[in-house]
């Protein structure tokens, strides 16, 4: 008797074990790509080098307070993000009210809709820097053409255009995608809410306001907090299409940790600064997901 | 039993791997970093050659220009010793130099029974690869390949048709550009701009602008290291920049250098700074409306004599390299006279008097005598380990004023205070 217990407690001991190995490879790999990375960049924004060695210190959150350009990178990111999402979505909602509707080649308004969404970042990026381009690009040469004087239409050269161009750029690629999600969100819509109220002799926009947006909001949450991440980390197409100019005008906040980290070979400041985008952008996202829950 | 010996199996072909790869690293062999493009082209066919002569195994890793610099930086900084040799942009040095990531040439020289490096060599060329710069204690920890500086760009026909002489000034570019811009159309009728410049923010800008700067009398540091972007002549030399800018094309506080090359081939521009790099397209039929109309010159002088900005391509050995001694082998073989000949076929400008004087480069490349003479008498961008980050700030308050946003004066200031800021942090 006490033989076979021994034995079937090793067996139980084994079986004990093995999920844990199992678990064990994706653990260290999560561990090792993913946790060591993330302490070890709050270590080096928590230090600094002196000539006398390392030391911890609050320098580089300090140094946040005083630097005009992590501001203005910072603000123009805030601004950029809450410009494009809001013509994202109300493009996006009017785009997917539209072609929700019985209209005469709906499927290829549909896949044409989503071209812009399939092409990478950076290809956006050349492409609209070539479009925009003052004095070859196809923009100004169309404009030319019908006889507009383009001589002030610098776009990338001029503050203001430029902003202006980069969200356009980003509405252009992303209202693809809040289309998709919110079409998706109102095909799930049962038809009887609608019929209640066609019964009830409510108008268009009644039916609009107090049916379909209501049952819409789980997916117009949705699209409101991937687009918020997206944008606010936002790095690649900027980059390339003006690489934050002219001067410091379209500088988003991801693109100067870049500069700090990999150019000016300042790993803690950008850590810092990593991590107030990060904060950000989890108020954003937890004030999004708590409305969200509320709903449910 | 089953999962031990699975387990011990897993183990043991992990310990394999790992000793094998190892193993691969006995025998000679040298790990280059170079960069993507007509430099690196040429070393990393030396470096083939190289292999073949001697036996020694040759890895390259080529990236772009935008890329090489932080992949460089990373390696040197977790000391990994992955490459044995980097080239590297000359406003690199210092900040590589700076925090002792090279090896220090000159003993592995005396080993070889030398005492300095080659008296052929031009010499502002040599002088950025000492650290630190122009200092009696200064070190060699580099050699230098690829001999760029800046040249004057025009168009000699348009000159000779409004009887304008090679421009001698910053004054003489001025009127000629108004000339040009007034009298002539480009061909096909477009609009003919008198000069070309770019002012995108960062590298871009500030390229443009120090000939500009120099020239005036302006100095970015004085004796102590302050900071004097601001000075009057500074001042002026940026009113003279956007002075400069009404005869530019519009859009250029955009520009970089493949606009700037654009509108110079397309033919609608007149004159530029560029580098010597793009002097080939402009006779190659497939990409240039000016053929053999584009003539080469040292850069205009202001009130002061005008240097260009030097902008050479240095060969290093990382400290932590395994394989120093025959890196540096390799590191003079590439650099005499007789590899340095074929990497100029190739397209590069060599770093050696002798070769810019050589009867059969000067007939392939007429513009060798100019670019020596530019060469000989250029300037480095100030030699601190801060320069990308000081070349950034600058770059934007440049790019603001030429954008409209920001005064001559104001730009000046706030770059001026900005730098300032730079340099206290790094103290």
């Amino acid at each position: 008797m006490p033989r076979s217990k021994r034995f079937s407690s090793a067996l139980n001991r084994r079986e004990l074990l093995l999920p844990y190995l199992l678990v064990a490879p994706a653990l260290v790999v999560l561990l090792a790509l993913s946790i060591y990375p993330l302490v070890y960049s709050i270590t080096i924004s928590l230090q600094q080098e002196t000539t006398t060695g390392v030391v911890w210190s609050l320098v580089h959150f300090k140094r946040l307070a005083s630097d005009g350009f992590f501001r203005t990178a910072m603000v123009h990111t805030l601004v950029y993000a809450v410009a494009a999402l809001t013509c994202e979505v109300l493009l996006g909602l009017g785009l997917a009210l539209l072609l929700n509707q019985q209209i005469r080649g709906r499927g290829l308004f549909r896949a044409s809709l989503l071209v812009p969404m399939m092409l990478p970042t950076v290809v956006v990026g050349v492409v609209w820097r070539l479009l925009l381009n003052p004095n070859f690009g196809a923009i100004n040469g169309t404009l030319k053409r019908i006889g507009i004087n383009t001589e002030s239409l610098t776009w990338t050269a001029s503050p203001r255009l430029a902003f202006l161009a980069v969200i356009a750029v980003d509405v252009w690629q992303w209202t693809p995608f809040v289309f998709l999600v919110l079409l998706a969100g109102l095909q799930a819509i049962p038809q009887e809410p609608y019929e209640a109220a066609l019964i009830d002799g409510s108008s268009r926009w009644q039916t609009f306001r107090h049916v379909t947006l209501p049952l819409l909001k789980p997916a117009i949450l949705i699209v409101l907090l991937l687009r918020t991440m997206d944008l606010l980390r936002v790095f690649d197409q900027i980059f390339i299409l003006t690489e934050g100019g002219p001067g410091f005008a379209t500088e988003m906040i991801s693109l100067y940790i870049y500069r700090t980290a990999f150019r000016f070979f300042d790993f803690g400041y950008a850590a810092a600064m990593s991590f107030v985008l990060l904060a950000v952008t989890n108020v954003v996202s937890v004030v999004y997901l708590k409305v969200l829950q509320d709903e449910r | 039993m089953r999962l031990t010996t699975l387990l011990i199996l897993v183990a043991l072909i992990l310990v394999v791997l790992t000793f094998g790869c190892r193993q691969q690293h006995s025998g000679k062999q040298l790990t280059l970093a170079v960069v993507s493009g007509v430099e690196g082209e040429a070393l990393k066919q030396a470096a083939l050659d190289y292999e073949a002569q001697t036996g020694v195994h040759i890895n390259i890793a080529q990236f772009p220009y935008a890329n090489l610099f932080e992949k460089e930086l990373i390696d040197l900084n977790a000391r990994t010793g992955a490459y044995d040799l980097i080239m590297l942009d000359d406003p690199w040095f210092p900040l590589f130099a700076g925090s002792r990531f090279l090896t220090e040439l000159t003993p592995l020289l005396q080993k070889r029974g030398h005492d300095k490096p080659d008296e052929d060599f031009v010499e502002t060329s040599l002088a950025i690869c000492f650290h630190p710069y122009q200092a009696d204690n200064g070190t060699l920890q580099a050699l230098p390949y690829v001999g760029n500086s800046q040249l004057f760009f025009y168009r000699q026909d348009l000159f000779a048709k409004h009887n304008l002489k090679e421009p001698e000034t910053w004054n003489d570019v001025l009127a000629a550009a108004k000339t040009i811009q007034e009298t002539e159309t480009a061909e096909g009728g477009g609009k003919m701009y008198g000069y070309v410049m770019r002012a995108a923010q960062g590298n871009a800008a500030v390229a443009d602008f120090m000939p500009i700067f120099w020239a005036f009398g302006a100095e970015m540091f004085d004796a102590n290291g302050t900071p004097t972007v601001n000075s009057p002549e500074g001042i002026e030399a940026l009113q003279f920049m956007l002075e400069l800018g009404k005869y530019s094309p519009p859009g250029y506080a955009s520009f970089n250098a493949d606009e700037v090359s654009a509108h110079l081939l397309q033919g609608t521009a007149a004159m530029s700074i560029n580098w010597p790099a793009w002097i080939s397209s402009f006779s190659d039929p497939a990409k240039s409306k000016v053929l053999g109309k584009i003539q080469f010159a040292t850069l205009p002088r202001g009130r002061k004599f005008g240097p260009a900005e030097i902008g050479n391509w240095l060969i290093a050995i990382p400290r932590h390299s395994q394989n120093v001694e025959p890196a540096m082998d390799f590191l003079l073989w590439a650099t005499t006279a007789e590899q340095m000949k074929r990497s100029a076929l190739r397209g590069n400008p060599p770093t050696r008097r002798s070769l810019f004087r050589d009867p059969e480069l000067v007939v392939k490349f007429p513009a060798y005598p100019v670019q020596l003479r530019s060469l000989e008498r250029s300037r480095p961008r100030p030699r601190t380990p801060q320069w990308n980050e000081i070349e950034n700030a600058f770059g934007i308050f440049l790019s603001k004023a030429n954008s409209g946003e920001l005064s001559p004066a104001d730009a000046m200031n706030q770059a001026n205070a900005e730098i300032e800021k730079i340099l206290k942090r790094a103290q």
